[in-house]
């Protein structure tokens, strides 16, 4: 691989062990990829953030590279944690041990000029890259935002290479730092109206699955605002490892199905209907119970808009005793939520605002079990796909109003 | 006893030597190892029970989630870890983890190093140059 000076000087570890070990990352990255060069990064946002993912090896490690003097180059932020580091008497319940590990990694990154939003949703709190700018992103529905409705260019980094190019401010140009690798491969024909923001979320699910690694072109869908690209990037990038799509006439490498394709027949036509939406949503509705014991909103994490409209749903109403209502979201957009009083309606009626984790990357064991929950109602089908495996959760999927008919009823219908 | 030279291409650098365990299927390390002993715990894996401590970890390539590098280095800090691992093919999950574990590492053997080696050979490994010598264990060596 061709390396500048500078890339050159840090991997014979003349700017300290940190930057050596993670340029020895990022070009023997760039050797099994096939990449001749390094490309400036101008942003990262980091997973392996929650010590569920890390564990005592990544947290270890991250500690390792502070206590070296590791500093960040480019302006980095880090993924969703493993408590609610606002909620400072651990109120909500994650266990002792679990917070007490997962400060000390969040200090860690924090020591080496990680900005600790912990948060799925950088896009909507500051890191916020434009259309072909390079950067390092881990997290699968960030990773698939800032791609397909940003335009800007990354791969799907995992925790070592994400660290290793904040370190480096570099990673090997490859995959979808290329151009040509980033033109559609299966075209989406879709045929039924999407009214509701879990809608695209529904089709993100069918798609992904069909689609695997490869990038889909959606044409027909007339119209799509943030928090709907939102839902149907985190469900492509759930039950498929897509990375990319493109939407005719609304993301900006699809001003035409041409030009999304560039030029190049689809490799697949896939046609979404009434018969795929309704089987997508039966494979998201896995339990035959209807009694539910807890509500989670918010994954990926919420957009004020998305509260602003929970809050209403809630007004004047009462969550059932027993149940558990989660919103889960940041903390820029917490503090915009209480200053609008969304926070205020929520909490009367008997809901939480979680941030910083979420019920996929906060340790829910020990919760479920003192709670009794067996039983999660969603409007995500990326949390649809996951709570089953993740933690043995039996899930109801459907539209936000659906949910919180079943958090002020404790049934499903 | 015989000595055969497998020649190959540096992944991470270094000079060590020791017994080999040859797996003939690729190793996952997170969920398939127990980074508290170095024992292989996939189950119905070819080396599912063994120990990987000290060894020259012969395997295909690596399989699984990016958080196995992560493995590779709590294992190796550990003390539990491998010497030295030798791949057919390197990925990155694996190779990650030798980067920060700081193992030597060699790739692309020739001849073939998972029908060459066998579980037992003691193994000479020069990771800078990319080379690994093999001294066969004798037909009477074994059997004791």
């Amino acid at each position: 691989m061709r390396l500048n000076e500078e890339q050159k000087a840090m991997l014979e570890g003349k700017r300290g062990a940190p930057k050596k070990k993670a340029m020895e990352i990022l070009t023997k990255l760039g050797e099994i990829y096939g990449a001749e060069e390094m490309v400036p990064v101008t942003s990262v946002h980091m997973p392996g953030s929650s010590v569920v993912v890390a564990g005592h090896a990544g947290t270890k490690f991250v500690e390792d590279m502070a206590a070296q003097k590791g500093k960040f180059l480019p302006f980095t932020t880090l993924n969703t944690g493993a408590c609610d580091l606002s909620d400072e008497k651990n109120t909500i319940g994650f266990p002792e041990a679990k917070v007490e590990m997962q400060k000390r990694l969040t200090t860690a990154y924090e020591k080496m000029g990680g900005c600790p939003l912990h948060s799925c949703v950088p896009y909507l709190a500051g890191n916020l890259p434009r259309q072909g700018e390079h950067v390092a992103w881990g997290e699968s529905s960030a990773i698939i935002f800032a791609n397909s409705v940003l335009g800007a260019y990354t791969n799907r980094e995992g925790g070592p290479t994400a660290l290793a190019a904040a370190l480096t401010g570099c990673v090997p140009a490859y995959g979808l730092h290329l151009k040509e690798n980033r033109r559609g491969q299966v075209l989406v024909n879709v045929h039924v109206p999407l009214d509701d923001i879990n809608e695209f979320g529904t089709l993100g699910y069918f798609a992904g699955q069909i689609c695997e690694d490869r990038i889909p072109v959606f044409a027909g869908i007339k119209q799509a605002g943030i928090d709907e690209l939102k839902m149907l990037g985190a469900a492509l990038a759930s039950s498929g490892a897509v990375a990319l799509y493109h939407i005719v006439g609304i993301t900006p490498e699809a001003p035409t199905l041409e030009a999304a394709f560039n030029g190049l027949r689809p490799q697949t036509v896939l046609e979404y209907g009434k018969a795929q939406r309704d089987e997508a949503y039966a494979k998201l509705n896995r339990t035959g119970e209807d009694e539910i014991q807890m509500v989670a909103l918010g994954c990926p994490h919420a957009s004020i808009r998305e509260i602003a409209e929970i809050a209403e749903l809630l007004s004047g109403r009462r969550v059932k005793r027993g149940i558990q209502l989660w919103v889960m979201t940041a903390l820029p957009i917490k503090t915009m939520a209480e200053r609008m009083g969304y926070v205020k309606t929520i909490q009367e009626a008997g809901g939480r605002i979680v941030c910083d984790t979420c019920v996929i990357l906060g340790p829910m064991k020990e919760i479920m079990e003192r709670n009794g929950l067996r039983s999660l109602a969603t409007n995500s089908a990326k949390l649809a796909h996951y709570a089953p495996g993740q933690w043995d959760l039996k899930v109801h999927y459907g539209p936000v109003r659906t949910c919180i008919e079943a958090a002020v009823n404790g049934r499903w219908n | 006893m015989s000595e055969i030279i497998l020649k190959g291409h540096s992944v991470v650098g270094g000079k060590t030597e020791g017994e080999a365990l040859v797996s003939p299927e690729p190793i996952c390390f997170l969920g398939g190892v127990n980074p508290a002993n170095g024992m292989l715990t996939e189950k119905g894996h070819a080396l599912e029970g063994k120990f990987m401590k000290d060894k020259i970890l012969v395997f295909p390539t690596g399989k699984g989630s990016t958080g196995g590098s992560y493995l590779i280095y709590e294992t190796s800090s550990n003390g539990v870890g491998p010497r030295a691992i030798l791949n057919c093919k390197a990925e990155a999950v694996t190779t990650i983890g030798a980067i920060i574990s700081e193992i030597p590492m060699v790739d692309r053997l020739e001849p073939d190093p998972i029908k060459t080696i066998k579980t037992g050979d003691y193994v000479i490994v020069d990771a800078d140059a990319g080379t690994v010598k093999v001294i066969k264990r004798t037909e009477k060596e074994e059997k004791r």
